[in-house]
């Protein structure tokens, strides 16, 4: 006959736990005391014991779902045991298990599943049929090669990396009362159509850094607008020869680094650090450059930028790029930044504030570089000139920096990229 | 295990300390294993084993590898191995100088079936053994774990000095605590980038802001204190 096996009580302050991960499968044979399933709760691991021998007849919850104390995790056929061979054994002796207990007992579940077929979780197998993705061709990682949610969710995304990842729909799960899927906020309901895009890993790692950094630092932002004409033909001098001589392009965005490095020794305000109750300013100045990857952004970092002439920091930059897009970055490349520039650029960026790269205090972000009528003033006259301007956001920890302050080292940008008196 | 060192055990106590000095990751895992079958035995006792780890980053079972973010070689150049365990939670990272608790307790003995409460145990017992370090550590409501508090410009930043993880079967506790002693912190770098959870590490060496002689050992033995009288 079925049996229950519920969420014990943990303590009493534990009123819920969440399943970190399934040791049966369902039709796995279970001894007493087998451990079925380990939940976790506040850094604790607890495997849950079966409380009788059987076969598995259900899962009720799946891995990642909070469940509270005292809900139902599986059910048991605790009649099954008297044929049931040790749990090792391999899915073709399950198979002919299932073929003996079948006639007895009014055919359970069991039964139906294919045996032939790899062994998934449930939720594995039906994502894998809504996906269309076969079993035979995904990897298992779950406890003697069983196939997991997250098996089919890499395979998804890496077979086919081309393509979007394969259509998942989880449906909504019909509420249970048992089975905790919601936290106390309002989430959203999936509706049919919707494309569930797990997250990747790096993309966990930004997403809690940038709230980390929002939670951290109080952000303030200003702007200026710097007319970029001498940087421009400063570049477009040197282009040809620049190319030839290093056998790589001179961007603009060596210019307005070296122009920060510059600013920045003026300024030792932006180049610093909140240690406790400190203001850490640094001497080194070491500038990450934001830097869109097909892995996702990554801040590859230039040390000592201030050591470098304009050439110079253009091969650092064009040298960190490269290994950046052929995933060749260290742990050194992407940490000890003092400093950040963000170029996200190309078209129809007119400016935006940054989040602050902790622990940091200032990050600036420039616009697309774009021809616009301006006002200049020259001897008491005015004129309307066509200029290439470029907005700079800057965007600082207000604990550490003030507004003048940092407007004056914004400032001080603009006059460094206004007069580009710079060798290359 | 690797070194040789002087174990200390009390027979009168009913908790068992044990001290290690340096074993490998796996040979740990293995030991705990005995121990947590053997504590399940009619005349099992409770015991705790401290030692150290040479440089090693755990990985649990919700973690990513990409969470590492130092290179292979890299990990290489620095000797810091990998290894994937069997427990919940995010990467870890363990290293000489850091003071590393396995509680082997049977709460179900203890008539003691509550996992919070041994957790807010293991938090006192530290807490208590660095007030014998005079340093004045606290809990956060929320995180597990024990941390010093410093303000920072205003609000208080929480700074973790040990962390807490632990495993049970069939009520019996594994795993357990790493206090940071004297080891270097940058080592969390090659997992996370700095303060990525929002929380900082710190070590006994650097809020006593010293690096005295002895430290590890008188650290030793303030833990052993504190949790031989927490779990009496």
């Amino acid at each position: 006959m079925p049996i229950s096996v519920e969420l014990p009580s943990l303590g009493e302050s534990v009123v819920e736990g969440t399943v970190s991960r399934w040791l049966v499968a369902e039709g796995d044979t279970v001894t007493v005391d087998q451990p079925l399933v380990e939940v976790t709760t506040d850094k604790v691991d607890a495997e849950i014991p079966s409380p009788s021998a059987g076969v598995i007849l259900s899962l009720q919850a799946q891995e990642g779902d909070v469940v509270q104390v005292g809900a139902v995790l599986a059910q048991i056929d605790t009649e099954a045991r008297g044929s049931a061979p040790p749990p090792e054994k391999k899915p073709e002796a399950v198979a002919s298990l299932v073929g003996e207990t079948a006639a007895p007992s009014p055919a359970p579940e069991v039964v139906k599943s294919d045996l032939a077929e790899p062994r998934a979780t449930p939720v594995a197998r039906r994502m894998a049929e809504e996906a269309r993705l076969p079993l035979e061709r995904i990897e298992g990682s779950g406890s003697g090669g069983r196939i997991t949610k997250q098996d089919v969710l890499r395979h998804a995304v890496e077979a086919e990396p081309s393509r979007p990842p394969a259509v998942m729909e989880e449906q909504p799960k019909a509420s249970q009362g048992s089975v905790k899927n919601t936290p106390a906020y309002a989430r959203y309901t999936l509706q049919s159509g919707d494309r569930v895009v797990p997250m990747s890993p790096v993309r966990r790692v930004i997403a809690e850094h940038m709230v980390y950094s929002k939670h951290t630092s109080p952000h303030v932002g200003t702007v200026a607008e710097i007319d970029m004409s001498a940087v421009d033909q400063l570049r477009r001098s040197h282009k040809q020869a620049f190319k030839e001589t290093h056998g790589f392009s001179l961007t603009y965005l060596p210019f307005i680094a070296h122009a920060v490095v510059k600013a920045l020794r003026e300024f030792p305000a932006l180049n610093a650090s909140v240690l406790e109750d400190a203001i850490v300013e640094k001497r080194a100045i070491h500038i990450g450059l934001a830097a869109e990857t097909d892995r996702g952004l990554v801040v590859p970092v230039v040390r000592n930028a201030d050591r470098f002439s304009l050439t110079g920091l253009a091969a650092e930059i064009e040298d960190l790029v490269e290994r950046a897009r052929s995933r060749r970055l260290s742990a050194d490349d992407l940490s000890g930044g003092t400093f950040t520039i963000s170029n996200p650029g190309r078209q129809g960026n007119l400016y935006g504030f940054a989040i602050i790269n902790q622990p940091q205090v200032g990050i600036l972000r420039v616009g697309e570089i774009k021809k616009r009528a301006v006002v200049l003033s020259s001897g008491g006259q005015d004129s309307i000139a066509i200029r290439p301007m470029m907005y700079a956001a800057l965007s600082y920890d207000h604990r550490a920096v003030d507004g003048a302050p940092a407007n004056a080292f914004l400032y001080r940008v603009r006059e460094l990229l206004e007069a580009a008196e710079i060798e290359i | 295990m690797k070194s040789e060192s002087a174990v200390t055990t009390r027979e009168n106590q009913p908790l068992l300390v044990d001290w290690l000095g340096q074993v490998d990751y796996p040979e740990s895992l293995r030991l705990q294993a005995d121990a947590v079958e053997a504590c399940g035995q009619p005349a099992g006792r409770d015991r705790l084993i401290l030692l150290e780890h040479p440089p090693v980053i755990t990985l649990g079972r919700g973690s990513h590898k990409e969470n590492v973010l130092a290179s292979p070689d890299e990990l290489a150049r620095r000797r810091v191995e990998i290894h994937e365990v069997a427990r919940g939670g995010d990467v870890t990272y363990h290293a000489p100088g850091q003071l590393v608790g396995y509680l082997i307790v049977d709460l179900d003995r203890r008539s003691e079936r509550d996992v919070h409460v041994f957790l807010r145990r293991v938090e006192s017992g530290l807490i208590r053994a660095l007030a014998e370090l005079d340093l004045e550590a606290v809990r956060v409501p929320g995180k597990t774990g024990v941390f010093m508090k410093r303000a920072v410009a205003g609000p208080s930043l929480d700074y973790k000095i040990a962390s807490i993880g632990v495993g049970v079967r069939r009520w019996i506790t594994f795993h357990g605590f790493a206090l940071n002693v004297t080891l270097d912190l940058s080592g969390f770098d090659l997992i996370v980038p700095c303060g990525l959870d929002g929380v900082q590490m710190t070590s006994v060496s650097r809020e006593l802001n010293s690096f005295q002689e002895g430290l590890g050992s008188r650290a030793r033995g303030a833990v052993e204190r504190a949790m031989v009288s927490e779990f009496a």
